[in-house]
């Protein structure tokens, strides 16, 4: 015989369906987007991995200061096969105004390495088409058939590719971020490509002839190889390597999968947190209804239900509830959830194309996880809750505390005593919402933070720039042996060098060294520095814990040189990682000659400086590309999420505050059988509830910006560079509010809920 | 014992508390009760009547002596096997009626019925509780008397070896009460299950094959009723 009591389930989803329907649409929710994420990621992770063999990526690429000579060719190391693949950097107008709106590294178009994959159109036959990077044109609106300007030529627009060594637009692998809206690459016929304007940069991709076994191999045989091409380059006293980066360390090919896999850890985790959140509360409300019900258990008990079977019974609604969100989580997973992220990873990055596959992990992941998470929580709490004996349950005598004298409390007004009565009696109702707000204003702290944070560090970038323009020539005299100097009267040489870090929180890391010009009005450093004496910028000092007195090493990118440092102070500059020295110290550190520099800069725009040999040139917009690119990418979906997050905090709200009414409706029953009000009553529930969650609100608003600053250190810490997470009064007061206005509907639906309550619900059998 | 003993009480305590809270509930009883027989078990509130029937019905455990059905001491059993005698052998009424809110009359009694290999039909039942015309009822569209009805079907559905019942009348009126007690009559006497009634009324222990007065924890009278009359010409 069929258990009848199944036949309560039904009726039960009928009773409490707003309750369900609000479980079931959080988890439907979660479990889409996971999917989604997953389904996803999944497909472009698997694309990717095959497009190696399919767009025969480059095991790693350097770059030479001039052309290699055949005999410097022919003289490389044997184990590699080098290809050229020279490029050339030019401006790209795309909206025709004559002004530069972003840079275009420009290839032949390649044939043996670094396939192109085709998005759109075609790639360019005639003289004057370019096929250039989807994720740059979608960035920018830009579709095949467009016209553009490139380095002053018109172009056409013959289609949109993927490099499969761009999956992400990382102009210089150092980097902070990639930034698919300034940056393009693009392919042009051989023919084309030579009559470009520009200085072609001489890059030299290589594949291994039989490529590393494993990571460490590869580090090893990738260093020796740096060195050989290294001494190589410079044996003829002409040429040097002024480049070289391995596949694996290669950003603007790892960035992007490296991404989809922590997105996929990260949504797995939070669908976890989640689920356990719900599973919470459903093992929560539960537990209170097995308290309504203790009598029918405790008759069942004494009549020969077994424990197991009761507390099955208990666990099938969470567990068919979850079953159910599972399949239509995976259906919009599959569906709508993957398109969407399909469309945000494209929107980012610049991928290769990918088919849609079946994904097991997403199964486990959004489906059999999520089950055995609901079925494990509310197993322990039921199990828990039905240990107790058959009598005890028909003595609705439930409870496990030892106390058997009521706290004693103040001599308060009665009112305030009782209210202080309930939250006693309901303390683990208020605690679960409690975390349920901290849950939600954590995810709040970081839809609100992160666009003001880059806001914020978009501003102070060009605030405190250390000048509003930077000209890094290729050398300090130009081709008569002359000391380049300009007219500008706010010019002031400078001195640069990129060194890596050796130790601390991340080896690696790139810090750029500046040597400043004596009396600089730029790095204003009033201490005299004496030999390896430097002050480190705010991020340095924030991301690596330096304090003055501390010694730092750091060493070079290409050779087996280090240098010592010692802390003498920080600089309040936040735009990048880097210490300061004075231009002299700094020759004398790095044996250049006296008065040597690496460029100049200056507020104003210098324009007489000789264009040939201005090696780059950094701007204000160069350096908030970053902000721009990360503006882009997530900013409006983190505005939206602070309105999901919002949506969050209500349901959550909703639901942990029925459980509690829904626990006392018996008292509340009561109170209107003894002539109290509804006002009085909405005195004594809604007010606590209100005093509560309005504290919860303001200790988990510090929480949750405690918590992403923590998050965002730990992220910090696995990339380059640094930025301090910023919120202002304006954000925190939204973060609040946003809740506080959540709750205001739920203390509405919950004034109706306890107006509902009959007062027989008092008069029900009670032994 | 007897050759016909099903239930024997043997020197059963219990007490309750500790210390100077301490109160002994049981003070050592001891009786028997023969298969198929209508026992009450009578006494004024806090006698511990209540006590003895969740210790026979093996939720509570006594403090020392034992219990045996059939043989069987209930002390030997662990939890497990407590369960599976309260699966096989009992059938509970309680005065609260406790049904399940959300299922109806019949599906009350299915509740009873899946838990026997070979319940009694259930439509035959139904007619014989005369609740056929409301097994498609809530328990809150029920009387009283119409609810202990359903909550008497889900107990004697399996057919139990022993019914307990405590103050199954505590709850009801004079003529609803007679309806119930003719009812738990009808059943002992067609299904011939031994009925051990917890009451506080004096006057059901008219109808009963056996009655066992108990004050202060004690049996104070045993006795085995040659005259009993029927329900229906109780008085009270």
């Amino acid at each position: 015989m069929k258990n009848p009591l199944t036949k309560r389930l039904p009726r039960e989803l009928k009773h409490d369906w707003k309750k369900y329907i609000v479980l079931l649409l959080f988890m439907v929710a979660m479990i889409g987007l996971a999917s989604g994420v997953e389904v996803a990621n999944g497909s472009m992770v698997a694309s990717i991995d095959e497009s190696y063999e399919k767009y025969n990526i480059e095991h790693g690429h350097f770059n030479l200061k001039e052309q290699a000579s055949d005999q410097l060719l022919s003289d490389m190391p044997e184990e590699i096969t080098i290809y050229e693949q020279f490029y050339k950097e030019c401006s790209e107008d795309i909206d025709l105004d004559q002004c530069e709106d972003a840079t275009v590294r420009i290839y032949a178009i390649r044939q043996e390495v670094n396939t192109a994959c085709i998005h759109d159109g075609r790639l360019p036959e005639g003289p004057s088409e370019i096929a250039i990077d989807a994720g740059h044109a979608r960035s920018n609106h830009i579709h095949t058939g467009d016209t553009m300007i490139i380095g002053g030529e018109t172009f056409t627009v013959s289609g949109l590719i993927a490099s499969p060594d761009y999956s992400s637009l990382y102009k210089n692998n150092s980097d902070f971020l990639f930034n698919a809206i300034e940056f393009n690459v693009a392919v042009v016929t051989d023919e084309t490509w030579a009559a470009l304007p520009s200085d072609a940069t001489y890059q030299y991709a290589f594949q291994y002839k039989v490529k590393p076994e494993n990571a460490k191999a590869q580090k090893e045989i990738a260093d020796n190889l740096m060195g050989r091409i290294a001494m190589l380059a410079a044996s003829d006293g002409v040429n040097a390597l002024t480049d070289f980066v391995p596949e694996y360390a290669n950003q603007a090919i790892h960035f992007a999968p490296d991404d989809l896999g922590k997105d996929r850890a990260l949504v797995s985790v939070m669908v976890y947190v989640f689920i356990g959140v719900l599973a919470f509360i459903f093992a929560i409300t539960t537990s209170n209804t097995i308290v309504n019900e203790s009598a029918v258990i405790g008759t069942l008990r004494a009549t020969g239900y077994r424990r197991s079977e009761v507390v099955r019974h208990y666990m099938i609604l969470p567990i068919c509830v979850t079953f159910l969100a599972a399949i239509l989580g995976n259906l919009l997973g599959y569906t709508l959830f993957k398109n969407v992220c399909v469309n945000l990873y494209y929107s980012s990055y610049s991928l290769i194309k990918y088919e849609t596959r079946w994904n097991a992990k997403a199964f486990l992941v959004t489906t059999i996880v999520p089950i055995l998470l609901m079925a494990l929580v509310n197993f322990i709490v039921i199990y828990r809750k039905l240990r107790l004996s058959p009598l005890r349950f028909l003595r609705r005598d439930l409870s496990t505390s030892k106390r058997t004298k009521a706290v004693r409390l103040p001599s308060w007004k009665f009112m305030k005593r009782f209210r202080l009565r309930i939250l006693l009696h309901n303390v683990g109702g208020y605690l679960v919402l409690f975390f349920g707000i901290a849950f939600v204003m954590f995810l709040m702290a970081f839809a609100i933070s992160l666009p003001e944070t880059i806001d914020h560090y978009q501003s102070s970038i060009e605030e405190n720039a250390i000048a509003r323009n930077q000209y890094i020539l290729k050398g300090c005299q130009d081709s008569n042996g002359q000391r380049i100097t300009t007219q500008d009267e706010a010019a002031e040489t400078i001195s640069i060098e990129n060194l890596l870090t050796t130790s601390g929180v991340r080896k690696g890391e790139e810090i750029t060294v500046y040597g400043y010009a004596p009396d600089s009005r730029y790095i204003a450093i009033s201490d005299t520095l004496e030999g390896n004496e430097v002050f480190v910028s705010e991020p340095y000092q924030n991301k690596f814990h330096l304090s003055v007195g501390d010694t730092i090493t750091l060493e070079e990118k290409f050779e087996d040189v280090s240098y010592s440092f010692t802390v003498r102070g920080i600089y309040d500059f936040s735009g990048s990682l880097c210490i300061f020295l004075p231009q002299e110290n700094f020759n004398h550190i790095f044996h250049l000659e006296a008065g040597a520099f690496t460029g100049y800069m200056s507020d104003n725009i210098i324009s007489d400086l000789p264009e040939d040999m201005i090696y780059t040139t950094i701007d204000a917009k160069a350096m908030t590309g970053m902000a721009a690119q990360l503006d882009y990418s997530i900013g409006g979906i983190l505005d939206v999420f602070s309105w999901v997050c919002m949506l969050m905090g209500l349901l959550l709200m909703y639901l942990l505050t029925k459980i509690i009414i829904e626990k006392n409706a018996g008292s509340i029953s009561m109170l209107k059988v003894l002539g109290y009000r509804n006002r009085e009553i909405n005195g004594l529930f809604i007010l606590l509830t209100s005093i509560v969650v309005l504290l919860s609100t303001a200790v988990c608003a510090f929480l949750g910006i405690w918590g992403v600053m923590g998050a965002f250190r730990l992220f910090l810490n696995q990339i380059n560079g640094w930025f301090d997470v910023y919120i202002s009064v304006g954000g925190f007061i939204k973060m609040v509010l946003l809740l506080l206005l959540a709750y205001a509907f739920v203390a509405f639906f919950d004034m109706q809920r306890m107006k509902k309550i009959p007062l027989s619900d008092a008069l029900k059998n009670v032994e | 014992m007897g050759e016909n003993t099903f239930l024997t009480v043997k020197n059963i305590c219990k007490s309750f508390g500790e210390g100077s809270s301490r109160q002994d509930v049981l003070r050592g009883m001891d009786f028997t009760v023969t298969k198929g027989e209508f026992c009450v078990l009578l006494g004024p509130s806090g006698s511990g009547k209540s006590t003895l029937l969740n210790i026979i019905g093996g939720i509570d455990q006594a403090d020392s002596g034992y219990i045996a059905i059939d043989g069987d001491k209930l002390r030997d059993m662990n939890e497990r096997a407590l369960t599976e005698y309260r699966r096989k052998h009992l059938g509970y009424v309680f005065q609260l009626y406790n049904l399940i809110p959300n299922l109806n009359v019949k599906e009350n009694i299915e509740v009873g019925a899946y838990l026997s290999d070979q319940p009694l039909p259930i439509d035959d039942l139904l007619h014989t509780l005369g609740l056929w015309e409301h097994r498609y009822k809530l328990p809150n569209q029920l009387s009283g008397g119409q609810q202990q009805r359903t909550s008497i079907g889900r107990a004697i559905v399996k057919n139990p070896d022993i019914l307990l019942c405590d103050e199954p009348t505590g709850a009801l009126d004079y003529n609803t009460s007679k309806e119930i007690l003719k009812l738990i009559e009808d059943v002992n006497q067609k299904y011939g299950n031994t009925v051990i009634m917890v009451t506080h009324n004096n006057a059901i222990s008219d109808m009963a094959d056996h009655t066992i007065k108990l004050r202060d924890g004690k049996v104070r009278h045993n006795i085995l009723n040659e005259h009993k009359i029927s329900a229906a010409e109780l008085e009270w």
